[in-house]
């Protein structure tokens, strides 16, 4: 034990020596969080519009005043002589509304009326949200009241209740998502670092000939990457509080948990890599292609793991983020607690157990390369 | 040789034939120009899909009639939901949504059928796990859509209620242009082509800048009669040479692994391609002078790249950022390599539309490599 703790204490001593690396440890997350936080959103607001009245009535005009109120919409002026279509090859407007002629006359007498909605496709998940929210304004344009009482109300109404962000904030999604990346990234990259020199710099041998057991060197090593992981979860936690105005909702056990097994996944896996490898910038490669490419891909952050074709959908079945990523939304916004996550937990617990295995393994081999 | 000399001069000639000689030997740089880049754009575009479907709805249906079943078959038969299971009561509903077992649930009331049939309104319930934003959007427009829908035909078929006046209705024809089969791969893997290009071209041209000086063998080329300036231009001609396969390659991937429509010019295209790779050399030659060892660059590439490629509109639309942060977009380079692909390829646009694009591409360019000779020059010096 008491050897453990001393080499825990010298990797520490070792990394607030290196200004760098101290910056990158706890600084680089949180303005990774910010940015990327606020940033990432797939749900688009204030869309220009071209609206072509070929009416011209007061209906027509206030037809148009419905998709001028709304937030996703952003009417934009277009000359009349200019077929709309040419508004998405100049990248003027993402969408043309088309009013056609007798547009008020037809409605008045109770005629339905055919209007023309062009989607700019080439991003088909924003065409999607275009179709659905054109779709909310004209249905909620007819059901208004407008005076005349003698309309006919739907008969089945939808009473919608959207449940755990009831504001649709993206970025209490994907908050929670980047926050995992962070540490995901970083405690295994300083890690792989020092393994590494260890290698590089051959100062392995001198551990050999110490007194010094493999586990007793690599839990001690694992310990301090573990505490500045730890740091750096406070740290964005923090801010994930503040800034994202998230909380703990439900036990909040899971959470603390599956933080203690992954700070220890994520600091094994940059050990194990630092052990393979005995080359800073190649270890450096390996932790981000692993570190941020599986987890920021593979992991369900910004896209749903279901969509992911099945030939690659297995691989996302390993990536250890992925399962941390879950619980850490879990806690933060839908509170199912140990029903809805034991799973995730033992998952990251084998993960992690798995690449300690290896770095175990690879550093008794380490000594003959050395 | 001879050609080379011919072409740029003796010295720049010979610098250069060193470059290439150089890169030729070096096997892992032509491996790192081939292999990563096919896999990024590979892994991206299959992996990469924000379509949203078969989403679980679970089902409360306290009613349990003719109607009832046939408004919950509209909702499950077309694809964006999928039936996920029939809870007793709303309780359970709730704790299958807390569990994640289902994306979204729909209640029916008791006498969902008789309120109907008397012409009275009835309310159903639809609870949507709103956690990630963007599903939640969608699933709400589309499950308004259906009921809307629902309602049209309802109303034709059972018309019991005393006739009123009847009132107009406003039909929605959507038309989606340039991408009918709403393919989704189409945005991110035009996207990620920029995102390829300049990463990987300022981490190639940072790693052979640093190499040189780290190896020492810098001051060798100081001390030759050739100036700073050629220096640069020699080390920076090859790579760009090397780069724009890098091109052709991500160019053949996009159009016959993806099958994306080339609408336009696909001169076009490359050109904007070639200026965004010398925007990634600079990029990385100015990071190189700023740092001492290839260590440091590639934790440096950290602080640059991923700004860099989020705030494109590369991955996810720009019109999804907050409004302060969309003006921010104008300045990064990616952001206008990615309207020029999209519209060229997917829309057809010309130069008389994208020239603006163009212009900031070549401003931006011009500046990142001028700004690179200059700090080199002053590092040297």
């Amino acid at each position: 034990m008491r050897r453990i703790f001393a080499q825990t204490t010298k990797e520490l001593t070792q990394i607030t020596r290196d200004r760098l690396a101290v910056t990158l440890a706890l600084i680089l997350p949180m303005c990774l969080l910010l940015l990327l936080g606020t940033a990432i959103s797939l749900t688009v607001t204030a869309l220009p519009i071209v609206v072509q009245d070929l009416d011209d009535s007061s209906a027509s005009r206030e037809f148009i005043d419905a998709f001028r109120a709304s937030q996703t919409f952003h009417v934009v002026a277009w000359p009349v002589d200019r077929p709309p279509v040419q508004a998405f090859v100049a990248n003027q407007a993402r969408a043309v509304l088309i009013i056609p002629q007798h547009f008020g006359r037809d409605l008045a007498r109770g005629v339905n009326t055919e209007t023309q909605l062009m989607i700019d496709a080439t991003d088909a998940n924003t065409a999607k949200l275009v179709q659905g929210y054109a779709g909310e304004i004209v249905a909620a344009y007819m059901n208004r009241d407008d005076g005349g009482g003698a309309t006919r109300p739907a008969s089945v109404k939808a009473e919608i209740r959207l449940w755990y962000n009831p504001g649709r904030e993206s970025k209490k999604f994907y908050g929670p998502g980047i926050f995992v990346l962070g540490i995901s990234m970083f405690p295994p990259l300083l890690a792989a670092l020092a393994m590494s020199k260890e290698g590089e710099q051959k100062t392995i041998l001198q551990v050999y000939v110490s007194s010094i057991s493999a586990h007793e060197f690599l839990l001690g090593k694992i310990l301090a990457f573990m505490l500045i992981a730890f740091a750096e979860w406070l740290l964005m936690m923090i801010l994930l509080y503040t800034w994202f105005g998230l909380t703990i909702v439900g036990d909040p056990t899971p959470l603390l948990v599956a933080t203690v097994l992954y700070t220890f996944c994520v600091a094994s896996f940059g050990t194990m890599l630092g052990a393979a490898i005995p080359s800073q910038a190649a270890a450096i490669q390996a932790v981000a292609l692993g570190g941020f490419l599986l987890v920021f891909l593979l992991s369900g952050l910004i896209f749903p793991v279901q969509n992911i074709p099945p030939g690659l959908r297995w691989v996302s079945g390993i990536v250890w983020g992925r399962y941390y990523i879950e619980i850490v939304r879990d806690a933060l916004l839908q509170g199912g607690g140990w029903p809805a996550m034991w799973f995730n937990v033992l998952m990251i617990g084998l993960i992690g157990s798995f690449f300690y295995f290896m770095a175990w393994k690879r550093m008794r081999r380490m000594q003959l390369s050395a | 040789m001879s050609i080379l000399s011919k072409l740029f001069g003796v010295r720049l000639g010979a610098l250069m034939g060193k470059e290439f000689n150089q890169i030729r030997r070096d096997r892992r740089l032509a491996i790192s120009l081939v292999i990563p880049p096919t896999l990024q754009l590979l892994l991206f575009g299959f992996a990469l899909n924000a379509t949203i479907d078969h989403l679980h709805l679970g089902i409360v249906d306290l009613d349990h009639t003719l109607q009832s079943r046939d408004l919950i078959s509209n909702m499950t038969e077309s694809g964006a939901f999928v039936l996920g299971g029939s809870y007793l009561s709303v309780n359970q509903l709730g704790e299958a949504i807390s569990q994640g077992k289902i994306d979204a649930g729909l209640v029916i009331p008791v006498d969902f059928q008789r309120d109907l049939s008397r012409g009275r309104q009835s309310t159903v319930q639809i609870l949507l796990n709103a956690m990630n934003a963007n599903t939640a959007a969608i699933a709400q427009g589309y499950s308004e859509g259906v009921l809307q829908n629902w309602n049209l035909h309802a109303q034709i078929v059972r018309t019991s209620a005393p006739p009123m006046k009847p009132k107009g209705r406003i039909i929605l024809h959507p038309a989606f242009l340039f991408n009918p089969g709403l393919v989704s791969t189409w945005f991110i893997v035009t996207g990620t082509f920029g995102v390829l290009l300049m990463l990987n071209g300022s981490l190639i041209s940072s790693a052979s800048m640093i190499k040189e000086r780290e190896a020492g063998t810098i001051e060798q080329l100081l001390m030759t009669p050739a100036s700073t300036t050629e220096i640069i231009v020699a080390k920076i001609a090859p790579l760009f040479l090397l780069l724009c396969w890098m091109i052709l390659l991500a160019t053949t991937l996009i159009r016959f692994v993806f099958g994306v429509p080339f609408r336009g010019n696909l001169l076009l295209v490359e050109a904007g391609a070639a200026l965004c790779v010398l925007c990634g050399i600079g990029i990385g030659t100015v990071i190189a002078t700023f740092t001492r060892s290839a260590q440091q660059a590639q934790l440096m590439s950290f602080f640059v790249n991923p700004p860099l490629s989020v705030l494109s509109g590369s991955l996810t639309p720009v019109e999804a950022m907050p409004h302060w942060l969309q003006p921010v977009t104008l300045i990064n380079p990616l952001r206008h390599f990615g309207i020029i692909t999209r519209a060229v390829l997917l829309k057809g646009s010309g130069l008389e539309t994208l020239w603006p694009n163009f212009l900031v591409l070549i401003v931006f360019t011009v500046v990142m490599l001028s700004f690179s000779v200059w700090r080199f020059r002053k590092q040297l010096g």
